[in-house]
């Protein structure tokens, strides 16, 4: 007789045969196989009619769901190819899209023991308020000191990744949200190490800088669905304009601003080194920690891009900007936090970064939903995620040139609300390579459309 | 262990290891100047105390070096929200959000006055509370409340401690060697979540690594190999070897450390390696010790090896190279000490197993079905008489059947110089038993000394040399003898002379005047 069982996120397999999926493990005296093949032994056990004992799975007790959840057509569409796909694969849809309810709907068709795996603690708490309003049955969480498995259960990446070796018996779905944090070399581990035979992921931005993308079909399943921004604006997500506007650097910064800049630009003509590429200034970034005048060099850049970034200028702008749209409701995108918190003083705007209370953070968002503030001001963390449906302007006020920040940015902006127009300013320092960034960001999704 | 882009190394030919800190002048100048900051900043706000580790770092060391280390004092202080006020800077600033969001955003700081006045007076406090107090929660503005100092070296030892174990944390796999401390080893394994894998190569090695290792190449464990660094170098020897990813460049790169080279730069954290399980153990080791039975014991001994896992006795008993264990079974059950005689199978050891029959959880009878196990029983005190007629009848059979074994040996000597105990390391046989045997049947062509047998034609080659230096010189002092002997492989000088017939007259205790003759 075969017996198989799960082991701290693997497969141990003992009997008096192998399998094509497992591998000999000297250390324990069994073929030890990742947990991912879990459906590939097992059919594999049932065609060589081998006989086996299957000690793998530790399920949470099921609950029974009821579900209101409506999908629109595009949203069916993409649900169809995934279950014509045999309940695996990935799906593209712009933020706003409402992947969640597609989520949704897939657990309550698979009615059976079902991990989400999202990015931050806040798409915790708003998928478990999904799951309640939607199927209504309460959900459970791991991450942020929650530890609580139910039936339906929300993790965060971090947690999926490091208590796999216990989690990883307990569900049959796994839905992988923003499922492009998958394909890092450690997360990656998390579709490994979860026998959950039935996968989705779900993103709005499925390719990596890195191309490390390639790997996720044989994680989670094909790129089954996708739909662009373009192909839903206006019907099913809000009409939306870009602006950028330039301001003047003051004398005194744009003085600041070339003094360190030439610093840096000098130390690199002196060393003969030219960074172009990504790989480049990484190259450079590690060599700072050999070489004094390197580090010097780099955190006079630092501190050039800085007053770019945070130029008083824009404080000059933003508040003339206030004034003429009192009544919208605006989010505020900043790069580093001491702008959050110089905005957040002289506006009296609420602000959320990553050094915010759970509690306040979610206070900040209800009371923005309600239209009792009328503002938020952020550094990252918003960019993922959490719901803030009516908001219809945003300011930029500074960012990565990374193009999916962007993307998501915007999307924060886009969820369908009638008669929304929305509008995403981009307040850029004139002169500086801060205008490279903002040309670097938007490069893509202009491209696309 | 620090944010990984504080980790310094040196990387060459594919070695790595960490920038380690000298216990130098100047670097512990660093350390004492960062703990005065800290000591001298207790009730002060975060932001001073890192005003003035930047200026340390200012002065041209590495970043990396005085982050680190202000990393760690962090770690040793507490920081507290002042209290200078009753109001929680939260309901502070919801006050001043929902002020601001009824009267309309401030974008002149006219309006702003407005409503910062309007919270002040609505919280009975001033302007200024308000101002300073709005975000007094923010990391930097928090209050060191609490410093718990330590010294320079301590400081410069924890930070190579944490250095490599974030080395570790891009291990894919390690591999240690200990001088002890075993059992605090397995147990940390254990509680990990790790596999090991035991094996002798020079000594007793172990090899961590995960489940899921057997797949691929994965950091995912050296997270917990780091924590088990701490226990390790804890004992007095140790190396340490380790397969490192390094992420930057996706080169698999060596590490190791070695104790006599790092054993001073780390610090070891307190283990407790001789705390005694139980106070049964503990009463039957000194028992035990009075005895002056000649039987050597010895806590934790190194781990028996029972195929690639290992058993680790509570005790080991040693007289002339033979060696017996020693376990105290406290609650058991029969299943329990089923798979304990299982795991003993594997192994070639005497071991002897006392149990204790009030701790019985089922029938005693079962155990009889099993020969193998040599089980003493005990009631409230482990009885010393049965085991030491245990050891002696142990240390006769041993005895006998190695030496019969030696005897048995087919082996035709060559070499000039049999070594007792090289030779008895070799076919893993206890020292006594290969006198014995060597004695009684000696090996043809070489005569025996007390811990050696020489070929019989080195003696005389030996008896040739003495007797031309002694003719060339007239005479030869007893430490010139002692190195021609040397010089021809032999260790028991004296006995050699002995065996040779030569006499040694001495003048004084000084072997350069002690002189050879020969009757």
């Amino acid at each position: 007789m075969i017996h198989l069982w799960f082991d701290k996120g693997t497969l141990l397999l003992k009997g008096e045969v192998g399998t094509p999926y497992g591998k000999w493990d000297p250390r324990v005296g069994c073929y030890r196989i990742k947990a991912l093949h879990y459906p590939d032994v097992l059919s594999y056990l049932e065609e060589s009619r081998l006989p086996y004992q299957d000690g793998v799975l530790n399920l949470p007790p099921s609950q029974t769901m009821k579900d209101i959840v409506e999908l629109r057509p595009y949203q069916n569409e993409a649900l169809g190819k995934w279950r014509h796909a045999g309940m695996r694969g990935i799906l593209v849809l712009p933020t706003a899209a409402g992947k969640t309810y597609i989520a949704l709907k897939a657990i309550s068709l698979l009615k059976t023991q079902t991990l989400i795996v999202v990015p931050t603690l806040d798409l915790i708490d708003q998928w478990r308020k999904r799951v309640v309003d939607y199927l209504s049955i309460e959900a459970g969480a791991v991450g942020g000191g929650e530890d609580n498995v139910q039936m339906v259960t929300v993790s965060t990446y971090e947690s999926a990744y490091l208590q796999a070796g216990v989690l990883g018996n307990k569900f049959m779905f796994i839905v992988f949200d923003e499922v492009h944090h998958l394909a890092s070399p450690s997360y990656m581990q998390i579709a490994e190490m979860y026998i959950a035979p039935y996968r989705m992921g779900l993103t709005a931005t499925f390719e990596r800088s890195d191309q490390r993308h390639a790997l996720l079909p044989n994680l989670v399943g094909d790129l089954v669905y996708t739909a662009k921004v373009e192909e839903l604006a206006g019907e099913h997500l809000s009409p939306y304009t870009h602006e950028k506007i330039y301001v003047e650097l003051t004398p005194e910064e744009q003085r600041v601003y070339d003094e360190e800049m030439g610093v840096f630009n000098g130390y690199l003509r002196e060393k003969g080194i030219v960074l172009k590429s990504v790989e480049d200034f990484h190259r450079f970034i590690m060599a700072t920690g050999r070489d004094r005048r390197a580090r010097e060099a780099l955190l006079a850049r630092n501190r050039a891009v800085r007053v770019a970034l945070n130029s008083e200028a824009k404080l000059g702008l933003l508040a003339r900007q206030l004034e003429s749209h009192r009544s919208e409701k605006t989010l505020i995108f900043t790069l580093h936090n001491d702008l959050v918190y110089t905005i957040s003083r002289r506006f009296l705007i609420p602000s959320i970064t990553y050094q915010t209370p759970k509690e306040e953070r979610r206070e900040i968002l209800e009371n923005f939903r309600t239209g009792d503030y009328r503002a938020i001001v952020t550094s990252q963390v918003l960019d993922e995620g959490v719901d803030v449906p009516d908001a219809s302007l945003g300011f930029m006020l500074s960012g990565t040139g990374s193009t999916r920040e962007y993307i998501q940015r915007l999307g924060r902006l886009l969820r369908k609300v009638e008669g929304k127009q929305a509008k995403l300013v981009e307040i850029v320092s004139k002169e500086t390579m801060e205008v490279r960034m903002s040309r670097r960001r938007r490069q893509k999704t202009t491209e696309e459309a | 262990m620090l944010p990984s882009e504080l980790l310094a190394v040196w990387k060459r030919k594919g070695v790595i290891w960490p920038r380690y800190t000298k216990l130098s002048n100047d670097n512990l100048e660093v350390a004492s100047g960062l703990i005065e900051v800290y000591k001298n900043h207790v009730g002060q706000k975060k932001s001073a105390v890192k005003e003035f580790t930047d200026e340390i770092e200012e002065k041209g060391y590495d970043y990396r070096f005085v982050r680190g280390l202000s990393f760690l004092l962090d770690r040793r202080s507490r920081f507290r929200c002042s209290d200078k006020i009753k109001i929680n800077p939260i309901d502070l600033r919801r006050k001043a959000y929902h002020t601001a969001g009824k009267l309309g955003l401030p974008t002149r700081p006219d309006q702003r006055r407005r409503i910062v006045e309007a919270v002040a007076s609505e919280l009975k406090v001033t302007v200024e509370t308000v101002e300073e107090f709005l975000y007094a929660d923010l990391d930097t503005e928090l209050i060191l409340e609490e410093f718990e100092p330590l010294s320079p070296v301590e400081l410069l030892q924890e930070y190579n401690l944490s250095l490599t174990q974030t080395l570790l944390f891009d291990s894919t796999e390690v591999r240690f060697t200990s001088s002890g401390n075993w059992q605090s080893i397995f147990y940390s394994v254990k509680r990990l979540g790790l596999i090991y894998e035991a094996y002798q190569d020079r000594g007793f090695w172990v090899k961590v690594d995960g489940p899921a290792s057997l797949f691929k190449l994965t950091r995912r464990y050296g997270t917990a190999t780091a924590k088990l660094l701490p226990v390790i170098v804890a004992s007095p020897k140790w190396t340490v070897e380790a397969k490192i990813l390094w992420k930057y460049t996706n080169e698999i790169c060596d590490f190791k450390m070695e104790s006599w080279k790092h054993h001073a730069l780390l610090r070891k954290p307190k283990v407790s390696t001789l705390s005694f399980d139980s106070t049964v153990e503990e009463d039957f080791a000194a028992r035990f010790q009075a005895l002056t039975s000649g039987w050597l014991l010895r806590r934790e001994p190194e781990p028996v090896l029972a195929g690639k896992q290992v058993i680790i006795p509570d005790f080991s008993l040693e007289k002339e190279g033979i060696r017996v264990y020693v376990e105290i079974v406290g609650f058991w059950t029969v299943e329990y000490l089923l798979r304990k005689i299982e795991k003993l199978k594997k192994v070639d050891v005497d071991m002897l197993v006392l149990v204790n029959e009030n701790l019985a959880c089922e029938r005693l009878g079962e155990l009889e079905k099993h020969p193998r196990l040599n089980v003493i029983y005990y009631r409230d005190k482990i009885p010393l008489a049965p085991i030491l007629h245990y050891l002696e009848q142990a240390f006769r059979e041993v005895k006998a059947k190695q030496t019969r074994l030696v005897k048995d040996l087919s082996v035709v000597f060559t070499e000039p110089v049999i070594n007792y105990e090289e030779f008895a390391a070799r076919i893993g046989v206890s020292f006594e038993a290969v006198r014995a045997a060597l004695t009684e049947k000696l090996p043809q062509g070489y005569a025996v000394m007390s811990n050696e047998a020489v070929r019989k034609d080195i003696l005389e080659q030996i008896q040739k040399r003495i007797d031309g230096q002694m003719s060339q010189k007239g005479q030869l002092c007893l430490s010139e003898a002692i190195r021609t002997i040397e010089t021809e492989g032999v260790r028991d000088a004296t006995r050699a002379l002995e065996a040779l017939g030569y006499k040694v007259v001495w003048h004084g205790i000084n072997s350069e005047k002690a002189e050879i003759v020969k009757p």
